[in-house]
């Protein structure tokens, strides 16, 4: 729901309750000040009966009304005079209804005699006032309900614009893109302040990137520079004619120790780049082509090592994927399955339309099974392997949406990805 | 053969320079793109070494220029980066061939070599050594005139023997120039002695001389002294 909604209906609750109560407050006060006339035009009847009452006959046009009834009492008896005021109910005859009245009783004294005097007055009925005072109640309310609904379109169209567009830009924004983020000038302080800590943040978050980009790209130049002089003096080295085989064993010990530092800059600049999308020119991909010509090459090596490997292939897979990821993937999955393989072993490749899965026979893990994909965790130290080839599975698979799974049973390590499509 | 070096790393420049040295090679060198130019045009050489990351400009611009002016050189890319954009840009332009830092020397040789014959002898080039002659326009080596039987990676380990001779090869630089970059995940390189005792093999039963010495641990080294 839109903040805009949201508040809106949060004050047409509001509104609600207060003009119910604003409504009953109405109706009390219409009711107070009603009795109070009522009782004042009672009292203003009596005076005008006492007043008439010093003139002869002066009571009869009294006695003519329905409202006023006046009973002398006989001459000479004495009452306590008293005045009480009541509501009561009459029945009346012209309107064939029973009405709410305002009744004066009093016993008084007019000249020399005393008389027993009614009067009456009708009242205006409760569901009158309730009636007149909810039809102004709820005209009000639908009155304020239509001015909300305009002033909210006005606000959006106009107050809450800068807002609106900044929310589109982030929608819109990547970091890859190298674009700053645009932004609407407002006068809104609010706004403001959140349009410039939204540039303050992608800024920042852009400059990052592309230092982090360049620093991985320099990482591998200016890292394998040094490598490779430090690779030729060493070869140059083993050239001179009365090296020992001790000293020629220390210079070649050092080259796989160069050769192992060259590889691992290359492979972290590869994660890096997979990180940072490098790679994002998904394409169709004809997998199943990439596949066999890896499992050929590897085939080779393997047989060397005395690892056989088979393969059964689905013909014509397509994926939509970066070649090189492609290829990475594959290469870093047969890779792995001789690397972790027993003498004598074995390899198995199975490509379908849903998965591709390689099977070899292996040692148990000596790892949990779910640190497996995670950076720099071996499961055999001593093999010298830089831990890294199942990281970088791991994350080409999510980038594309595909899932990679580890298991192992019955001396067999089984690393399987589903493909998304 | 006369090569120009093109590199802006003092140090990594050294090392070719000493290790060709030792060979049938001329070599001279340039460290930035203004001395390239300038010798390109004073002089034609068979084949450049072009490290394609230099401090005053692109090795790719200079890559261009040699298309343009000399199209008959051969020409070897070097380079920290392995992005791939950079390989296939490299040889669109027409660079014949790519090698990414760090490389072995003996393998840098092997390519030069390699480009040398295809482009200045048309790939018609027999490589004789003692007894042993390697016609590569057909991959035919022969052994006192007789024909040698060879695997495909039995030939590429005799032709890298030879271009590399009276040197030191680990096991190691054998395995890369054989297989690629795809051996990287191994430990040990003893399969490499496979191949090496089949080559030796066939090698003396045609009454060859056995060249390939064994440095222990380390590798081969192909000599006759």
């Amino acid at each position: 729901m839109r903040l805009l909604t949201k508040t809106t209906l949060w004050y047409l609750v509001f509104a609600l309750i207060m003009f119910t109560i604003g409504g009953l407050i109405a109706m009390s006060m219409v009711r107070t000040v009603v009795n109070r006339e009522t009782d004042y035009e009672l009292q203003q009847t009596l005076r005008e009966i006492r007043n008439a009452a010093a003139f002869e006959n002066g009571l009869d046009i009294f006695n003519e009304r329905n409202s006023v009834s006046i009973r002398a009492f006989p001459k000479g008896q004495v009452i306590q005079p008293d005045t009480i005021l009541k509501d009561t109910f009459i029945y009346l005859k012209r309107t064939q209804r029973v009405e709410g009245f305002r009744k004066l009783i009093t016993n008084t004294q007019l000249e020399d005699q005393f008389y027993h005097i009614e009067i009456s007055e009708i009242i205006i009925e409760e569901g009158d006032i309730i009636s007149v005072v909810s039809w102004i109640i709820i005209r009000l309310f639908l009155f304020l309900t239509a001015a909300l609904l305009i002033g909210n379109f006005l606000i959006s169209k106009n107050l809450f614009r800068p807002f609106e567009h900044l929310l589109k830009s982030l929608d819109k924004f990547r970091i890859k893109n190298n674009e700053p983020l645009s932004t609407m000038e407002t006068k809104t302080q609010e706004f403001q302040r959140l349009n410039q800590f939204a540039e303050e943040m992608t800024n920042k978050a852009r400059l990052d990137y592309q230092n982090l980009k360049e620093f991985s790209e320099n990482a591998s130049h200016e890292m394998q520079t040094p490598i490779a002089i430090a690779q030729g003096k060493l070869e140059l080295l083993l050239e001179s004619p009365q090296l020992t085989e001790e000293q020629l064993s220390l210079v070649h010990t050092t080259q796989q120790s160069i050769h192992k530092i060259s590889r691992l800059g290359q492979s972290l600049t590869l994660l890096t780049k997979i990180e940072n999308e490098e790679f994002s020119a998904k394409q169709p991909v004809n997998f199943s082509d990439i596949v066999a010509s890896n499992v050929q090459n590897f085939k080779e090596l393997g047989q060397m090592q005395g690892i056989s490997m088979e393969d059964k292939l689905a013909a014509g897979i397509e994926l939509q994927i970066d070649p090189i990821l492609a290829d990475i993937l594959v290469t870093n999955l047969l890779k792995n399955a001789l690397q972790h393989n027993i003498e004598e072993g074995w390899v198995k490749v199975r490509l379908t339309e849903e998965y591709l899965e390689v099977i070899n026979s292996g040692e148990p893990p000596k790892l949990p099974t779910d640190q497996l994909f995670q950076r720099f965790k071996k499961n055999n130290q001593s093999k010298g392997t830089l831990g890294l080839g199942l990281a970088i599975v791991k994350k080409i698979c999510e980038l594309n949406g595909c899932e990679v799974d580890y298991s192992y049973a019955e001396e067999r390590h089984r690393l399987r990805v589903t493909f998304s499509h | 053969m006369k090569i120009l070096i093109i590199e802006d790393e003092r140090d990594l420049m050294d090392n070719i320079l000493a290790y060709f040295s030792a060979g049938d090679f001329v070599c001279e060198s340039a460290s930035s793109k203004a001395e390239a130019l300038d010798k390109l045009g004073g002089f034609n050489y068979d084949v450049v070494i072009l490290d394609i990351m230099l401090p005053d400009g692109n090795g790719l611009q200079i890559l261009n220029h040699i298309r343009n002016e000399n199209p008959d050189t051969g020409v070897l890319i070097i380079s920290a980066k392995n992005a791939l954009d950079d390989r296939l840009r490299g040889l669109d332009l027409g660079a014949d061939d790519y090698l990414t830092k760090p490389f072995h020397l003996s393998e840098l040789n092997a390519r030069i070599r390699a480009i040398f014959r295809r482009r200045k002898l048309q790939g018609q080039t027999v490589l004789q050594y003692n007894e042993i002659a390697i016609h590569t326009s057909n991959h035919e080596v022969l052994v006192n005139d007789a024909s040698l039987e060879l695997t495909l990676k039995e030939y590429e380990l005799l032709l890298f023997f030879v271009t590399n001779k009276n040197r030191v090869l680990t096991k190691q630089a054998i395995a890369e120039h054989l297989w690629g970059d795809n051996v990287d995940y191994l430990q040990n390189f003893d399969f490499v002695y496979q191949h090496i005792k089949n080559l030796r093999k066939k090698i003396m039963a045609n009454d060859g001389k056995d060249y390939i010495k064994t440095i222990y641990g380390l590798g081969y080294k192909f000599t006759d002294k």
